[in-house]
């Protein structure tokens, strides 16, 4: 059992715990990347000459994957401070981080906000007159209440997001125990409008984008998307810092082995939750449910649904079930960067064969505006780090997330 | 009630966040830990209360049994299953006795995976109560058609008339999941009491209570390599456990879900099942531990801390079983089907409006008073609110299963279910049963996880001077030196 010594706060002492003149570098080349990313992507856009449609679909798909990332973390941070969570205590402050992009991902809303028409079928009028499904939710499924909506989502996510990494910055300064007190009174609220505006966001982004189809179920799926990729952002952010020598006593491969148990235990979940949702639409075998399932076992679709189940649960689940994996920084970051990669694939997924059903329509401008984003959202990670400590310093919990172990 | 119940004299819910949480009260040690929890069982004689209780809850089992043997001898016709209903009582008491089931492997192994270490002072009597409530829920789709002796018809053997039952139906997976469910519970209660067994032979003063409990001891000597293989046997269980707690009642939901019925077919019953479950369950744990923490004085063991937090799991699950009957309502109105959309008025305010309206009365508002800490902590308060949840998880269950039966896509066919005296009688029984089930379990096998609070107890760390207990260690701290 635990024989070593304990390890004091004091250790951090020795630590690198802030992004100091690097965060200017980062916003820079993230700043760079991205206007040279969406600038090629827009202009590829502009080359296919389908009225921008790919593009905007290639939009969504990329902004969804990072607004993932981020509402992963604004689920994490409430949740921990309502559990008490002490293992997490050391890394909370990167999913605060994490959780400042969302003004960003509300500006980059912008693009589809403003060309509803070309991607959503409901937003289309000459679509819905005559289409007896389209007319009955077109007091849901209407541009301006949709615009309303997205709105007010944002709004309650930046909120929520703002005032959690407020009161933690405080602390910092005051030390004061209270401010975790208060935070953990705040976090069932919290988790409550978390679970309600992401549910209907993925009603409203992802389900309505074939707007006959409903399940019930689809929040949770989107949910388990969320979560899996959440953890592995966490593990790559982890392991980047440390390599650059930040956070190197703070964080430890016990936090690792969390971070890999989570992202095991959601990768299953997520299978749980698609084989529930399939296996029942299956069964019932309702026209008006498999048409969605049946565009995407079509032309082609059905290979990625196939990738879908071998490499977003098969092989992850097998390799990331030991505890030799968990503990290997360089393992838990190739199994990062493949469940990230295979929840762009399932968003890939559920948003292309909306715009094109009759085949794969992988484009050089997928990758583009992926990089694009992908730039901006490091910027602004690095900008909203700032010259601010990495690690909740102050906080209670420290000394015991410190000194945790996994028997 | 503050007759029966007293109230809590130490209050241990103050949290401080620098420092872990004191989870055993009234300065227990190793010693006197085992003293209490062992003095129950073999002190000479049962209380004159458990022999009155175990004589009601007999009674209750025997007339349950009574029921079931006039069904055999009369047929269903004594039920009120009728046409269109042919799912009644049976059915909905399968999958609310299932659902109780849910707590224990929850506890055992989700929460004991999460580093939970609160779990020790409840996991043996909410894994017992497990297995009690499985033992409840099978004998529903045993008895259901009346014709017992062809209930081996439920397992898949080939048979004289070379007919299998059909794989693709999910009342043919339950008998598997279900039965997985119950032999890995039932492996996991164990494994997990061999210490205790070994401890209560080891102070047994008779010969018969030495070799009874020595048989099921498996002879464990407490040695570290009994103890390094246990731990690995624990882990390996809870992992195994893990997905269990949500395909159990995943596939109890496919029951309805995989049918065409208006407010059966729903693609979010697997996981909102699930969380019903846990929430009837921990609701469930709860009704049996606050009445026997106060009779056997365990209060300082199962503290107001224990009982503070299972309110919150049981207000985090109910919200989550209020959050999916508002997306079925919320998707019944946007998918645009008319008969979804009949069937979920029709449960608000057709004929079983009754039902439904205490279904969300107890399920959905009656936990939202845990917000309150005044409530949480208060056991008598917390009796109240989980006897009205278990009250509302059967209720759904009901709703679920008679609204949707009862008016289908034909108004011709449309009818209403009464339940009879017998339906009502064999249920009331079921309880009887399970609360036989846990009296005995009291008496003779240790409540209280005896070894594993010993982990959480402060005396563990004796190289902590500060919590080091007075005691022999046969040697001497390398820090003393």
């Amino acid at each position: 059992m635990s024989q070593h010594a304990r390890r004091d706060v004091a250790v951090l002492d020795g630590d690198n715990l802030v992004l100091g003149g690097a965060a200017r570098r980062i916003v820079a080349i993230g700043l760079a990347v991205g206007v040279v990313g969406l600038g090629s992507g827009f202009l590829l856009g502009r080359a296919a000459g389908d009225g921008m449609r790919h593009f905007l679909h290639a939009w969504l798909l990329n902004w969804l994957f990072f607004l993932s990332l981020s509402l992963g973390a604004l689920w994490f941070v409430p949740l921990q401070h309502l559990t008490r969570s002490t293992w997490s205590a050391v890394v909370r402050r990167l999913a605060e981080i994490v959780s400042g992009t969302l003004p960003l991902m509300a500006l980059l809303a912008l693009p589809v906000l403003l060309n509803l028409g070309d991607i959503y079928v409901w937003a289309d009028p000459t679509r819905v007159a005559g289409d007896p499904l389209l007319e009955h939710k077109a007091g849901w499924l209407n541009p301006g209440f949709f615009t309303l909506r997205i709105v007010f989502y944002f709004a309650v996510w930046i909120l929520l997001a703002t005032i959690f990494r407020r009161r933690s910055l405080r602390q910092d300064a005051t030390g004061d125990p209270a401010i975790t007190a208060g935070s953990e009174r705040l976090g069932g609220p919290a988790l409550i409008l978390y679970g309600l505006t992401q549910t209907f966001a993925a009603f409203d982004l992802l389900m309505s984008l074939d707007a006959h189809w409903f399940s019930t179920m689809f929040g949770v799926y989107w949910f388990a998307g969320i979560v899996a990729s959440f953890f592995a952002v966490m593990t790559l952010l982890t392991a980047g810092l440390q390599r650059s020598g930040r956070l190197v006593h703070a964080v430890t491969l016990e936090h690792y082995n969390d971070y890999g148990r989570a992202m095991f235990a959601f990768v299953f979940f997520w299978a749980y939750i698609a084989f529930s949702q399939y296996m029942l639409i299956w069964y019932a075998n309702i026209p008006e449910e498999t048409g969605w399932y049946l565009r995407r076992q079509q032309n082609g679709w059905s290979a990625v649904g196939y990738a879908l189940i071998l490499c977003h649960w098969l092989i992850p689940f097998a390799g990331l079930m030991s505890r030799f994996t968990k503990r290997r920084v360089r393992l838990m970051a190739f199994w990062a960067v493949w469940i990230l990669v295979m929840h762009w694939v399932d968003l890939f997924w559920l948003i292309m064969p909306e715009l094109s059903p009759g085949g794969i329509p992988l484009r050089l401008m997928d990758a583009a505006l992926l990089v694009g984003m992908g730039g901006l959202y490091a910027a602004t990670l690095a900008l909203v780090a700032g010259p601010r400590l990495l690690v909740a310093r102050r906080d209670p919990r420290l000394q015991a997330s410190l000194n945790f172990e996994n028997y | 009630m503050g007759i029966l119940l007293t109230r809590d004299t130490i209050d241990n819910t103050a949290h401080d966040p620098a420092r872990p949480q004191e989870l055993i009260t009234g300065g227990y040690d190793f010693t006197t830990l085992t003293d209490k929890v062992c003095g129950i069982v073999e002190r000479r004689g049962a209380p004159r209360a458990w022999w009155v209780a175990l004589g009601f809850m007999a009674s209750l089992a025997a007339m349950m049994f009574g029921m079931i043997g006039y069904l055999i001898y009369k047929g269903i016709g004594i039920w009120g299953v009728n046409n269109p209903v042919g799912w009644g009582f049976a059915i909905v008491n399968f999958v609310f006795w299932v659902g109780i089931g849910h707590a224990g492997t929850l506890i055992s192994a989700i929460l004991y995976l999460l580093r939970q270490q609160w779990r020790t002072s409840i996991n043996r009597f909410a894994e017992a109560m497990t297995i009690f409530a499985v033992v409840c829920a099978g004998i529903f789709p045993g008895i259901h058609v009346g014709r017992v002796w062809v209930v081996w018809w439920l397992f898949p053997l080939p048979n004289f008339q070379a007919m299998w039952p059909n794989f693709r139906s999910p009342l043919l997976w339950d008998v598997f999941a279900v039965g997985t469910y119950a032999t890995v519970s039932l492996l996991f209660w164990y494994t997990g009491m061999v210490p205790d067994l070994a401890t209560l032979r080891d102070r047994a003063t008779t010969k018969v209570r030495r070799i009874a409990y020595g048989f099921f001891a498996l002879g464990w000597r407490g040695s570290n390599r009994h103890w390094h293989r246990y731990e690995k046997a624990y882990l390996i269980l809870a992992g195994l456990a893990t997905p269990l707690v949500l395909s159990v009642h995943s596939v109890v939901s496919f029951d309805f879900a995989t049918s065409q019925i208006p407010g059966w077919h729903t693609t979010i019953f697997p996981p909102y099942f699930v969380a019903g479950a846990i929430f009837s369950g921990f609701a469930m744990v709860m009704t049996c531990l606050i009445p026997a923490r106060e009779w056997y004085g365990l209060k300082n063991i199962v503290t107001l801390y224990h009982l503070e937090t299972m309110a919150k799991i049981i207000l985090a699950t109910g919200t989550m079983v209020g959050y999916a009957y508002a997306t079925e309502f919320f998707i019944a109105w946007y998918g645009g089907n008319p008969a979804e959309q009949f069937a979920f008025v029709n449960r608000a305010f057709g004929p079983y409006a009754w039902a439904y309206w205490i279904m969300v009365s107890c399920n959905v508002v009656s936990p939202q008073l845990f917000w309150f800490k005044k409530i949480r902590t208060s056991p008598a308060a917390l009796l109240v609110v989980c006897i009205f949840v278990n009250i509302g998880m059967w209720f759904e269950r009901f709703v679920i299963t008679v609204t949707s039966l009862s008016r289908d896509f034909l108004p011709a066919a449309w009818g209403y279910y009464r339940p009879t005296a017998i339906d009502i009688l064999t249920f009331v029984g079921s309880f009887g049963l399970f609360f036989t089930l846990v009296l005995l379990f009291m008496r003779f096998l240790p409540m209280i996880a005896m070894a594993e609070v010993k982990t959480v107890m402060p005396q563990k760390h004796w190289e902590d001077k500060v919590s080091r207990p007075v005691g022999d260690y046969h040697g001497t701290n390398p820090g003393d030196r």
